[in-house]
């Protein structure tokens, strides 16, 4: 791996008196799983959202391919290549699925008229290549799983050009079939190797099983980070816990009784 | 493949059920049942040639109100101020065609009167959908405000002007201007003569007048000629929004939006869709339309006064709901508002063709027709969304 596609330096984001984030650096490489790790409240969403273009950075720079990047909308860093799927998916129920994946992006023949044909051919393709054959893309959206709509959005960031793919806990709401769904589908997105994911997650056996590199937040800060080899699953548990000892809780819970 | 039994779990479906699950198919069968239950109870009186032509006059009138409304609810917004808007668009042009234009420009043509209508009602559509997108406020009751406050204005403008709540009178336009033809003219006066042609051959052929119910019934005059020469020009207004509509909502970029909007409009504007611009847009859709309506009212009968499109706005509403859109917005069709339209239309007109019975029970048909689409509409819903 030459050059991360996004590297993000030194990352401050306050919000008056209060620091969300005190200075946190991150290495996001094409071809490979970033998971992020933390507890609530640890800035995570506070990060996505700041490399979403959400929100703008107090301090610190943004870099993509190397140059200084400034997001001042989500259509700047949607155009800058960063997909974000957030946790609602941004999903409509009542439309059907080509709809949905064209939404504000429609493809026009004469007359301000949509391709259906088209649409619905490219939807059920880009959903085939993740890994559902969802054989109808006129059903609607409410007829989905949720692990089905996971995957609608995906693909629909992926087809609309981003680099970047940042998943906001993707797998919380659902039962653990369709977790198993969504982590096959990050896994495909992975073997493409062109694109780089932001796995958020509270789950470290999810985390563990796509991750190829790790860091973990806690009160607004990087606690720790590293490849999958380096980092050992004891290393985990202590990072995931906000970097206290598992054996410093065990004892305090004994002391409560 | 996990994934893929999981799709494979819808049931794929024959045409039959297709078109059985299709959204309009509740309006649809209602209008069916009206249509024959009428044609039964009146001996055929309403659709015989002055029977039709009566009946579309008023579902014309609803439709292009009603699809407006329709559009308007599946972005997910109401209009309360319809009614209110056609009263001040027929004042506007009528208080024009008798004293002139404003500001001291001289006579009104047909013409002017009406774009400088348009012009007032699209701007007021505008601001309406302005205050809507920008306050954040219910829809309801910015647009209640605007009933009043409209109403208020088309009734002061009318004493101030006119020195009286009516103006009529007025020459009749639509014989030399093409634009009062247009709103207040006859359309399709080939239809009629076509059945009277063919009425006349049946009776050279020593077939009976009066047997001819649909061909001749309703259609001479004492003379024993031909009578009905043609719809109202709004007949066409109605097909012509209702075709724009349709082809608007199912088959272009700005009909994703329409629903997308109405639908989550969160969601939507995640994905770039301009969902205030689309709001405002369609406020002004509204305003246009009872324009329309306004326009043709005036010219065919070359009158207004200030109670014009009294209570309007609701059975926009009501048709639309009855037609299958759905309340909160995102789901609807435009056909299915035309059959919404057709539906309450001729129940409307009943009274007319079945003299036995009382005018009142149609508002007592709309109110339960209207319960009943609500629930029904609610449980297309649930179907789509899975019961959430």
């Amino acid at each position: 791996m030459a050059e991360p596609y996004l590297r993000v330096e030194k990352l401050v984001k306050r919000f008056g008196p209060f620091t969300a984030l005190g200075g946190v650096d991150l290495e996001v490489y094409p071809g490979e799983v970033h998971a992020l790790l933390g507890d609530n409240g640890a800035g995570k969403s506070t990060l996505i959202k700041t490399l979403a273009g959400v929100h703008q950075p107090t301090e610190g720079q943004i870099y993509i391919e190397g140059k200084p990047v400034q997001f001042r909308s989500p259509r700047d860093a949607s155009a800058a290549g960063i997909g974000t799927v957030y946790q609602d998916l941004a999903l409509n129920q009542l439309m059907s699925v080509t709809r949905n994946f064209f939404m504000g992006r429609e493809l026009k023949k004469s007359f301000g008229m949509l391709d259906l044909d088209k649409m619905n051919q490219i939807a059920h393709d880009e959903m085939l290549k993740i890994g559902i054959d969802f054989s109808d893309p006129t059903q609607a959206v409410g007829t989905m799983s949720g692990g089905q709509r996971q995957t609608l959005a995906i693909a629909r960031a992926i087809h609309f050009g981003a680099k970047v793919l940042i998943l906001d806990e993707p797998t919380s709401a659902l039962g653990q079939k369709q977790q198993m769904g969504v982590l096959k589908t990050i896994k495909r997105v992975r073997k493409r190797g062109d694109i780089a994911i932001i796995f958020i997650t509270h789950n470290e056996i999810h985390s563990r099983l796509v991750g190829d590199r790790f860091s973990f937040l806690a009160l607004g800060k990087v606690i720790g980070a590293g490849t999958s080899e380096e980092i050992t699953d004891k290393e985990m548990r202590r990072l995931m816990s906000g970097g206290a000892e598992m054996g410093d809780l065990e004892q305090e819970l004994a002391e409560i009784g | 493949m996990a994934d893929l039994s999981e799709a494979d779990r819808l049931a794929q479906e024959t045409w039959l059920q297709r078109t059985i699950r299709r959204p309009e198919i509740g309006s649809f069968i209602v209008m069916i049942v009206i249509v024959v239950v009428l044609t039964w109870a009146s001996n055929g009186k309403a659709f015989n040639a002055l029977g039709l032509k009566n009946n579309i006059q008023i579902i014309a009138q609803y439709g292009i109100i009603a699809i407006g409304a329709a559009l308007l609810m599946i972005a997910g917004e109401f209009d309360l101020s319809i009614g209110s808007m056609i009263g001040f668009a027929g004042m506007s042009m009528a208080i024009m065609l008798k004293w002139g234009l404003p500001f001291g420009l001289g006579a009104a043509t047909p013409l002017t009167a009406l774009l400088i209508t348009l012009a007032m009602t699209l701007t007021l559509g505008w601001i309406i959908g302005t205050i809507v997108v920008r306050s954040g406020l219910s829809s309801f009751i910015v647009t209640l405000a605007f009933l009043f406050f409209m109403r208020g204005v088309t009734e002061v403008s009318f004493r101030l002007i006119n020195q009286s709540t009516q103006v009529s009178g007025l020459p009749d336009f639509k014989e030399e201007s093409w634009v009062a033809w247009v709103f207040g003219g006859e359309v399709f006066g080939w239809f009629y003569d076509a059945w009277y042609w063919i009425g006349v051959q049946f009776v050279n052929m020593g077939v009976e007048r009066g047997d001819q119910w649909f061909t001749l019934g309703g259609n001479l005059n004492r003379r024993g000629t031909q009578w009905v020469e043609g719809f109202d020009a709004r007949f066409l207004w109605f097909i012509l929004i209702a075709l724009v509509a349709y082809y608007i909502l199912s088959r272009t970029q700005l009909g994703n939006w329409i629903y997308a909007t109405g639908d989550n409009k969160d969601a939507a504007r995640a994905n770039g869709v301009p969902t205030n611009k689309v709001k405002i847009g369609l406020f002004m859709f509204t305003a246009f339309c009872a324009t329309i309506f306004a326009a043709c009212q005036v010219f065919e009968n070359n009158t207004s006064d200030a109670a014009k499109g009294n209570l309007m706005e609701l059975f926009a509403i009501a048709i639309a709901v009855v037609g299958g859109t759905l309340m909160t917005g995102g789901f609807g069709t435009v056909l299915g508002v035309v059959f919404g339209a057709i539906t309450v239309g001729l129940v409307a007109n009943a009274v007319f063709f079945i003299p036995a019975i009382d005018g009142a029970w149609f508002r007592v048909f709309l109110g339960a027709i209207l319960l009943a689409a609500v629930f029904a509409n609610e449980r297309i819903r649930k179907r789509i969304t899975g019961g959430i």
